[in-house]
């Protein structure tokens, strides 16, 4: 074969591998259904350079910090004297102040919804300009050095664990899709994948056109319906009671119970990306947290469960208990990003 | 070598199908005891010195013991988050000393605090007898002796110095500790030492909760299949698709339970108790119980899980299935291991009980009782016969062992000498909202639910 011949068989070659994978993402609409598998999910933190804005007394101590300060002669001290007493105030959490100030966010934007469709004085404001966002939960973790990116170890982590480990297999089903730029109508089914992500060559790259196949056994109990539409290539959902969302980090079986759950995703073929929002019940938050992490990973992160607890229950805005009308759940959102996956039932 | 139990080597092929029942959710697990089978694994002789023998454990397989039947352990070094505690090869650490401090080996916790209960706390030889060796003893094979500072000497096994356990009362006894897989962030644990497993190359055994499991060396379970036997193979054709034989080398010869079945000629597959053996190749997991969702396959255990009592159920969770009472609820077990030099367990009635009682209810028994209450017994309920789960007697304010006809006693099941429990926060079978309660995901001071089969997280290891 002549050398201009090889050079056009390469041209012909290399274009056909660029427009394949363009059309295996123009096909990814299959009969009006598209997956979409998690392949990222954090709760959603506004950032500023510095932290200026939002934590301008800087962040929160974490537990061994804490100990430090309580116990400063502890070899003078038993173990149920120190280390037992703060495992105990992690693991029977109180709402009782501690001897810590909790730095808590104290700027006025951030990302999430507008879950109460309400403008209120502790409301948030999106960086675009839209009033009314609830994310009670940022307030809370926002001074926390974990639960920033991108070093932060819960950030890291726990984010990590999504793509890892199978239990956290996300995904959405997009059904009735005429169109996915626009369409007023259209249902969402939520279920658990079973199968390992698509990658590139290197393994790091989560890549489209992959399989995933249904939990329906172990995971029957997450399948969530609801609908929505799409406007511009953003997906919109109605809110639904509540959706479980499995999540473990550290091999404990835990998840997050997120009521009013709705989503808003930008939609491609090849991908989704946007938040989950919702209300957090307060107490399936906490001890997804600790359960997954000791003392000790929280430490690495300055993550005080003792005073993030009385946090959590302090800015909880949503579901009273109708016997002590404190709020049991809080305001919350998380950045996520999907990626198209061709579902089997 | 004497032998404490019957040779296996003349029991009929048979295989151990325990898993299927296992795996069906909310259903009564007691057909699952009714099969239990009394099959034992067969080990593989290896010089041993005439102080010590061979005793069949429900749990653990073949293990070696002393004269009086008890099994003898090694303290293997492990890495903790701090540095490493347990044994190097050769150098016994385990003595007479009463530790008064903390190790500060598992953080955020700094060292040099003061462990509880100095009054009554014990030694590490207090509660794991070194394995003394007699002055005319005689190294042979992987038996040798090793000096301890003192200058007396004592026996160890592939360099690791031996202990007995003062839990162990009976031949057979593995209450000390157990081979089952331990996390990084476990105490350093003693374990059972046995005769290696009469297994040809290339294959594994493990405990697990549900018995000792076969797999490739390579961690891929294995299966049969019920339409199979010894002489023929029935998984033909597009059953290859899903199953694949595990292949003998050319020169494979039976042994023992082992042989290999000819599928066609030059090809040999092994064949363990009449059964071929396959992998499966949706197996995504290591030492996975998936492939026996299909009907007619089965895992293969060396040995079975031992009996369970009867009221005890199955309960399907998001993960998998686990271990509940007669009502659905998960059962749980306690794990403690105090952060001393020593790593000596605080998980059994007999020791300390102030860390159980500050994570069960903030030291308050009261509290411990609602939140993490014991799974008692019914009152017509009785152990079963060649089983770990007994019914113990226990204090409930103290959570010590009741004193004898002590009115307030309750009578609760216990998993290896240890009692169990449920957790308040369940409310539905299936709720695992307990599951890694406590420091270092319940693995050093808290609880652990107990599974009969994960898909998710190798929980049955």
């Amino acid at each position: 074969m002549h050398t201009i011949q090889r050079l056009i068989f390469a041209t012909a070659a290399a274009t056909a591998l660029v427009s394949g994978s363009v059309s295996a993402g123009d096909s990814a609409l299959r009969d009006g259904k598209i997956g979409y598998v998690m392949t990222d999910m954090f709760w959603s933190v506004y950032q500023t350079p510095d932290a200026e804005q939002e934590c301008p007394r800087g962040f929160n101590d974490g537990p061994r910090e804490q100990f430090a300060q309580l116990f400063p002669n502890h070899e003078e001290l038993s173990v149920e004297e120190t280390q037992l007493k703060q495992e105990i105030r992690t693991w029977h959490p109180t709402t009782e102040p501690d001897d810590f100030e909790f730095l808590s966010v104290e700027g006025d934007l951030s990302w999430g919804l507008n879950l109460d469709g309400k403008t209120g004085p502790n409301d948030f404001t999106h960086p675009d300009g839209t009033p009314g966002i609830d994310n009670e939960v940022y307030r809370s973790v926002g001074c926390i050095i974990g639960f920033r990116g991108p070093d932060g170890v819960e950030y890291i982590f726990q984010n990590k664990a999504i793509v890892d480990a199978p239990y956290n297999r996300m995904m959405i089903e997009l059904s009735d899709v005429d169109n996915l730029e626009n369409d007023n109508s259209v249902t969402i089914t939520v279920s658990r994948g079973m199968d390992r992500l698509l990658t590139d060559a290197t393994g790091a790259k989560i890549m489209a056109g992959g399989t995933q196949r249904v939990d329906t056994r172990w995971g029957k109990s997450l399948i969530r319906q609801m609908q929505g539409s799409i406007k511009n290539s953003v997906l919109t959902t109605e809110p639904i009671d509540d959706l479980i969302i499995p999540w473990m980090n550290l091999g404990v079986p835990s998840i997050h119970l997120i009521r009013d759950m709705r989503l808003q995703l930008t939609l491609t073929s090849q991908g989704a990306a946007g938040l989950l929002a919702g209300y957090a019940d307060v107490d399936t938050w906490y001890k997804q947290l600790i359960r997954n992490d000791s003392t000790h990973h929280l430490s690495n992160g300055q993550i005080s469960g003792i005073s993030l607890y009385k946090a959590l229950r302090q800015f909880a805005d949503a579901y009273p208990d109708p016997e002590s009308e404190e709020n049991t759940a809080i305001s919350t959102s998380l950045d996520v990003k999907m990626t198209q996956v061709f579902i089997t039932h | 070598m004497k032998y404490w139990f019957n040779s296996t080597r003349q029991t009929p092929p048979q295989l151990l199908a325990l898993t299927g029942l296992l795996a069906y959710a909310a259903c009564s697990l007691s057909s699952a005891a009714d099969s239990t089978n009394t099959l034992k694994e067969n080990f593989r002789d290896i010089p041993t010195p005439p102080a010590f023998h061979v005793e069949a454990t429900l749990l653990d397989g073949p293990v070696f013991a002393n004269a009086n039947g008890k099994t003898l352990y090694k303290w293997s070094q492990h890495r903790l988050r701090n540095g490493y505690s347990g044994e190097a090869p050769g150098t016994p650490e385990c003595y007479d000393d009463v530790l008064t401090v903390t190790a500060g080996l598992m953080s955020p916790y700094p060292p040099g605090i003061i462990l509880p209960e100095l009054d009554s706390r014990v030694s590490c030889t207090d509660l794991w007898p070194p394995v003394f060796a007699d002055d005319d003893a005689q190294t042979i094979g992987e038996w040798t002796i090793v000096e301890r500072k003192d200058g007396s000497k004592q026996w160890a096994f592939d360099e690791q110095p031996l202990y007995t356990s003062v839990r162990d009362s009976r031949p057979g006894d593995v209450l000390g500790g157990t081979t089952r897989r331990f996390g990084g962030d476990s105490p350093a644990k003693r374990t059972p030492i046995g005769p290696p497993t009469l297994l040809p190359p290339g294959f594994a055994v493990r405990s697990t909760f549900i018995g000792r499991l076969l797999a490739t060396d390579k961690n891929n379970s294995v299966y049969s299949f019920d339409q199979d036997s010894a002489i023929t193979a029935a998984c033909v054709e597009d059953c290859l698709n899903k199953w694949q034989p595990v292949i003998a080398p050319g020169l494979a010869r039976p042994q023992g339970e082992w042989s290999v079945l000819e599928r066609s000629p030059g090809v040999k597959q092994w064949v363990f108790r009449g059964k071929p053996l396959y992998t499966y190749s949706l197996d995504r997991r290591s030492w996975s119980l998936k492939g026996t969702d299909i009907p007619g396959w089965e895992n293969v255990f060396t040995q079975a899980a031992p009996r369970l009592p009867s009221s005890f159920t199955s309960q399907a969770t998001i993960q998998g299935n686990v271990l509940a009472n007669a009502n659905g609820k998960t059962i749980y077990v306690y794990n403690c291991g105090e952060d001393s030099a020593d790593q000596l367990a605080c998980d059994h009635p007999e020791t300390t009980q102030v860390y159980r009682l500050a994570m069960c209810g903030a030291g308050d028994p009261e509290k411990c009782l609602s939140y993490w209450p014991y799974v008692e017994a019914q009152v017509s309920e009785s152990a079963p016969d060649e089983s770990p789960w007994t019914i113990v007697s226990i204090d409930p304010m103290t959570g010590r062992f009741a004193s004898a006809n002590q009115s307030s006693a309750l009578r609760v099941w216990a998993y290896r000498d240890r009692p169990v429990f449920l957790y308040g926060e369940d409310k539905r079978p299936g709720d695992v909202n307990g599951a890694g309660t406590g420091e270092w995901r319940g693995q050093r001071n808290g609880l652990r639910a107990i599974w009969l089969r994960d898909d998710y997280m190798s929980g049955i290891l």
